[in-house]
């Protein structure tokens, strides 16, 4: 003998539960197998539910009138013979037994837990708004290349391919060869640098409003200084000074260092100021970044921008070098007759600077035309951020800036 | 018109067996030359597949089975086919032919495992001759009459028969296999259970027509009979099996009967049909009718009905327990196991990615 | 061969050669016997092999199924036809349920091949133009073919037929007069995809009547200086994702072109497995282009609605401008 509990089954494709109308045994009774015990009303249909074992009714679980679930306990009977023994097989429990259908119905779930662990879903990285397709994400991967610090040049500042093949070699890839000509053009296959220059610049013009304004210097502070070192055993290109300069412009009209962003309407100030520094190379117009300028000297600016114009002409530079910029100078007119120009603006910058060659100009000092050394400066800026005045004062400052470097 | 009229012979070799309402006539009946034996295991099979019947629906009742269709009441069919043809002719089955796939041999408790939810197929059709269980009513017919015209094309002398009820005949794969069959002279009988009800809709709202003589349409014999007469059934289909073993094509057997039971375990008949209807139905119960009879021949006395009842119930106690101790196969052989014949690579993945998301639980 | 053979022919040839090598092969549908078929595709099989193998059944595709199933049971390979893709909904049941679930049930195989003449172009009255693939494709069970070459056409009805499980084999009808040197000793197994043509910018997915298509748009492409990879499944199931996926790998872009509707078409389900198992090779989303989501508009609208190389071109530019 073995207690055995009947659950109530599903008895008719899919129903949860079922009323109880009456009892055909009573506790204490002797039942056979298939001996009708309840009937009982589901939302089909009358049934009348057999006995599924020969034994004595223990208890009966339910009154005429309630509502049983679907797997609930309708009768627990004192199973005799085989019954006693087969049926702790089919114990809902045990998932190897040929399982009853009980509590089978919609209304009982399986365990609610997942039937395996998954593979861990990876970390999701922080919120960097970084716009990558998933192959350029992966190639970034493998390159190394920090995405937060690549300047994307894709239709809303998406980061492509190119950007990233861009950050990973300096020296870039070589222009493919000259399509040969068939009807008297040739078509030249754009790649590597050649391609980012060009939607970095389509994606200046076509999303900053730029103006430009032109100044020329006295260099003649500037020259000494130059002389001052010289004669200390260092040499050093004006370069350094003009960064200098610059960064103490900047310091005094921080708008300058700053960057429009376009998903908020907001005027992001950068705290730092990246001093990217455009470089002409065999390979194209490279511009590394001299990091937090403002925190250096003017021998330790010499130094590193010198590294970083070396690197960018050797193609040494690490992707790192390339990004980041908060404000680019760029060299206009270095040899020739050419005294200026309108540089572009880097985006997503604010401001380009363009210095001139230094050579003899006639200047006016104290009504008399004399010859000092002097150079063209030009800036563009973004028109959304900076109007014209401030420009104008920023542009002064500069100059002034440059016309008192102490010797 | 000629000869379409020759197609459908005037001395219709089923017909003249029966009386005009569908009977069997005495003459016939005796001259069916059934040994005694043969005459009592027909009672011992209807027996048989009545209580194996019942038991299924106690088993359901008792949450063993997710679903049954009972077909009590047709048992006298389920019999006469399988006792008329021979065990090389094909039966193409609807859902309720439980009863003719025990006749055919096959283990009752293997075939309730479909009901047990643990295959959709129980057995191998070509060890038995019996097709699987086809649930869309009639889309079995067409096959039916593939085959048998596969026996033509192969000069085999094997005859097909297919069985379906009476909500069948509305389909339009019904329509299209009697067409095949009579255009193509398949050796194909078609067995019509009309059991008067489609679930819930009876026969008066099923079709305004006769059934049977639908035949003609299709350029081949018809006939109505008691299907609650196993002699009858048994008299009929080998006569049409002889038939269409001679070449001479297709048959149709209307054979009425009744549904005494639901549709399945699902349904409430009493939402649809009168009490009236049931008891007039239960008073032609084909089982005490044949019993009555056998003891009239006295070819069934009381020892031996005894011990066909002591047969029949240990028969059905073993396949309730058998049932009950079915090991279920491992799911991915049941899932995937007999899709294909050659499995598509990415088939196979699928299940070994299912296979190994089981280990371990 | 050495004279090239149009689709059409290629065919023939292989059912002609199908049921020369194999007794147990029967082909039968609407008008296939005397006729040879409302495309001539079964021309002059039922004069060299007699009507119990090259039969004409009566106007029901349901039954032309069915009894399909019924001879497969009794042992014979059935290549049924259907006469046009617009009337193979009737036989919808018989396919889904019982071709492609018979074995399933009975460990009984279905060597069934049902040839359907599928898709537009061809300036026809309504019903005529249908690409229902997608149907099929979505049935466990069923294999999915739909060549695009005469050679393909010979070789993979050769592998339908020999298979032991259920083809639904599309013959694009636009394609049926495209001739070819065929070489019936090549092999074409099920679920290879073919590379049609070779390129590095955009991988463009095709089968059947869109082959063509994406071959025009990829030479058009060419003048641009864009380079496209065409693929031609072959197959549409099982799809040969590592096929797809090796054009991916390389291209980083992808289209899919198909005649019948984009929406819950094979593209969705193409680009979904992409995204899916190639997501770190894309550089761009997965693009389809394929006919409206509207029913086959009437012959003189089919241009409009049928997949071009403008879309097709379109999409590659959209592509590409993602980097």
């Amino acid at each position: 003998m073995a207690d055995q509990t009947f659950k109530l089954p599903d008895l008719g494709e899919g129903l949860t539960e079922a009323q109880l109308v009456a009892w055909r045994v009573e506790e204490g009774a002797h039942v056979e197998v298939n001996a009708p015990l309840a009937d009982v009303e589901t939302a089909k249909a009358v049934v009348v539910i057999p006995s599924p074992w020969a034994g004595t009714i223990q208890k009966l679980h339910a009154r005429p009138g309630e509502t049983v679930a679907v797997g609930d306990a309708l009768v627990t009977i004192a199973a005799e013979g085989a019954a006693a023994s087969v049926e702790p097989r089919l114990a809902e429990s045990d998932d190897a037994a040929p399982r009853t259908l009980v509590g089978y119905g919609p209304g009982a779930p399986e365990a609610g837990v997942r039937r395996r662990a998954r593979v861990a879903p990876a970390a999701v990285s922080g919120g960097d708004d970084v716009r990558a397709a998933p192959f350029v994400r992966q190639l970034a991967r493998e390159k190394g290349v920090d995405l937060s610090q690549v300047t994307g040049s894709g239709p809303g500042g998406r980061i492509t391919r190119a950007d990233v093949e861009a950050a990973t070699s300096p020296a870039g890839a070589a222009p493919a060869a000259p399509t040969p000509s068939t009807d008297g053009e040739r078509r030249i296959s754009v790649v590597g640098i050649r391609k980012a220059i060009a939607r970095q610049m389509v994606r200046s013009v076509s999303t900053i409003p730029q103006f430009t304004e032109f100044a020329i210097f006295d260099a003649s502070a500037l020259m000494a200084a130059r002389e001052r070192q010289k004669s200390g055993g260092r040499s050093m290109t004006p370069l350094p000074y003009f960064i200098e300069a610059l960064i103490k412009a900047v310091r005094a009209y921080p708008l300058m260092n700053s960057s429009w962003d376009e998903s908020h309407d907001e005027i992001v100030v950068k705290q730092h100021i990246n001093v990217g520094i455009a470089v002409n190379t065999n390979q194209g117009l490279l511009v590394p970044v001299l990091r937090d300028a403002d925190q250096f000297d003017l021998s330790t600016i010499a130094e590193r921008s010198a590294h970083l114009i070396g690197g960018a002409r050797a193609g040494t530079l690490k992707p790192g070098d390339m990004t980041g910029g908060t404000i680019t100078v760029t060299n206009v007119g270095a040899s020739g007759p050419v005294e200026t120009g309108t540089p572009i603006i880097n985006p997503p910058e604010c401001c380009v600077v363009g210095f001139g060659a230094i050579k003899p100009r006639p200047m006016v000092v104290d009504g008399q035309v004399v010859a000092r050394p002097g150079a063209w400066i030009s800036i563009s800026v973004d028109h959304r951020i900076v109007d014209g005045a401030l420009a104008t004062e920023f542009l002064t400052a500069l100059v002034r800036e440059l016309e008192t470097i102490r010797a | 018109m000629a000869d379409v009229a020759a197609v459908v012979e005037t001395d219709d070799p089923v017909r003249r067996l029966f009386s005009a309402d569908g009977e069997l006539s005495p003459g016939a009946r005796s001259g069916l030359g059934l040994h005694p034996e043969a005459l009592r295991d027909l009672y011992r099979k209807m027996l048989l597949i009545r209580r194996a019947d019942q038991e299924a629906l106690n088993l359901q009742r008792q949450g063993e089975l997710g679903l049954w269709g009972p077909y009590q009441g047709q048992e006298a069919i389920h019999v006469g086919v399988v006792a008329a043809l021979r065990p090389d002719d094909w039966i193409f089955p609807s859902y309720r032919e439980f009863g003719m796939g025990v006749c055919r041999g096959i283990d009752p408790a293997q075939m309730l495992t479909i009901f047990r939810g643990l295959t959709h197929g129980a057995w191998d059709p070509r060890k038995y001759h019996f097709a699987p269980l086809v649930i869309p009513v009639a889309s079995q017919v067409p096959h039916a009459v593939g085959f048998a015209m596969g026996s033509r094309f192969k000069h085999s002398d094997d005859v097909v028969l297919t069985t379906f009820g009476d909500g069948a005949t509305s389909k339009g794969d019904w329509h299209e296999a009697m067409n095949f069959a009579g255009v193509f002279r398949a050796p194909v009988i078609f067995l019509c259970q009309n059991n008067h009800w489609a679930i819930s809709v009876p026969l008066a709202k099923q079709t305004a027509g006769s059934i049977a003589e639908r035949a003609q349409g299709y350029g081949f014999p018809g006939i109505r009979i008691d299907g609650n007469d196993v002699l009858g059934v048994l008299a009929a289909v080998r006569a049409a099996a002889e038939r269409a073993r001679r070449g001479q094509g297709p048959y149709l057997i209307e054979a009425m009967t009744y549904r005494l039971g639901p549709h399945t375990t699902s349904d409430d008949p009493t939402r649809y049909r009168q009490q009236a209807e049931l008891e007039k139905w239960s008073h032609k119960d084909p089982i005490p009718r044949y019993r009555a009879w056998l003891h009239d021949q006295e070819i069934l006395d009381d020892a031996a009905l005894d011990a066909i009842n002591k047969d029949v119930e240990s028969t059905v106690e073993g396949m309730r327990n058998r049932l009950r101790a079915t090991t279920p196969p491992p799911a991915g052989e049941v899932i995937f196991g007999r899709v294909y014949d050659r499995a598509p690579e990415p088939f196979n993945e699928e299940r070994q990615e299912f296979e190994a998301s089981l280990e371990g639980n | 061969m050495t004279e090239p053979v149009t689709m059409a022919k290629a065919i023939n040839q292989s059912l002609h050669d199908a049921l020369a090598r194999d007794e147990s092969v029967l082909i039968f549908g609407e008008d296939v016997g005397t006729l040879g078929g409302v495309f001539r595709i079964t021309d002059g099989l039922q004069k060299a092999f007699g009507d119990d193998r090259v039969f004409d059944t009566p106007l029901a595709e349901s039954a032309i199924i069915g009894i399909a199933i019924g001879l497969a049971v009794r042992g014979f390979k059935p290549v049924p036809e259907i006469q046009f893709d617009g009337f193979i909904y009737p036989a919808f049941d018989q396919i889904v349920s019982h071709v492609a679930k018979y074995r399933n049930r009975t460990g009984i195989s279905m060597p069934i091949t049902i040839r359907v003449p599928f898709g537009g172009h061809i300036g026809a009255v309504e019903h005529h133009s249908e690409s229902p693939e997608a149907y099929f494709t979505h049935t466990a069970g069923l294999k999915v073919v739909a060549p695009a070459t005469p050679a393909d056409a010979y070789a993979l009805l050769q592998s339908a037929i020999n298979d032991p499980d259920p083809v639904v084999f599309f013959e694009p009808k636009s394609r049926y007069y495209l001739k070819e040197t065929i070489d019936p000793t090549i092999e074409v197994p099920i679920g290879k995809a073919r590379v049609a043509r070779e390129g590095t910018g955009v991988t463009v997915i095709a089968y059947g009547p869109t082959v063509g298509v994406a071959l025009d748009a990829a030479k058009a492409a060419e003048k641009e200086n864009i380079s496209l990879e065409v693929i031609d499944l072959r197959t549409l199931s099982p799809l040969d994702m590592h096929g797809i996926l090796e054009s991916v790998r390389k291209t980083h872009r992808a289209i899919v072109v198909h005649e019948a509707p984009v929406f819950g078409g094979l593209g969705a389900e193409i680009a979904a497995r992409i995204s899916d198992e190639g997501f770190d090779f894309l550089e761009a989303p997965v693009a389809r282009v394929g006919g409206m989501d509207a029913p086959y508009p009437p012959a003189r609208y089919e241009k409009l609605y049928l997949p071009d190389v403008d879309r097709i071109l379109e999409e590659a530019d959209v592509a590409l401008a993602y980097g």
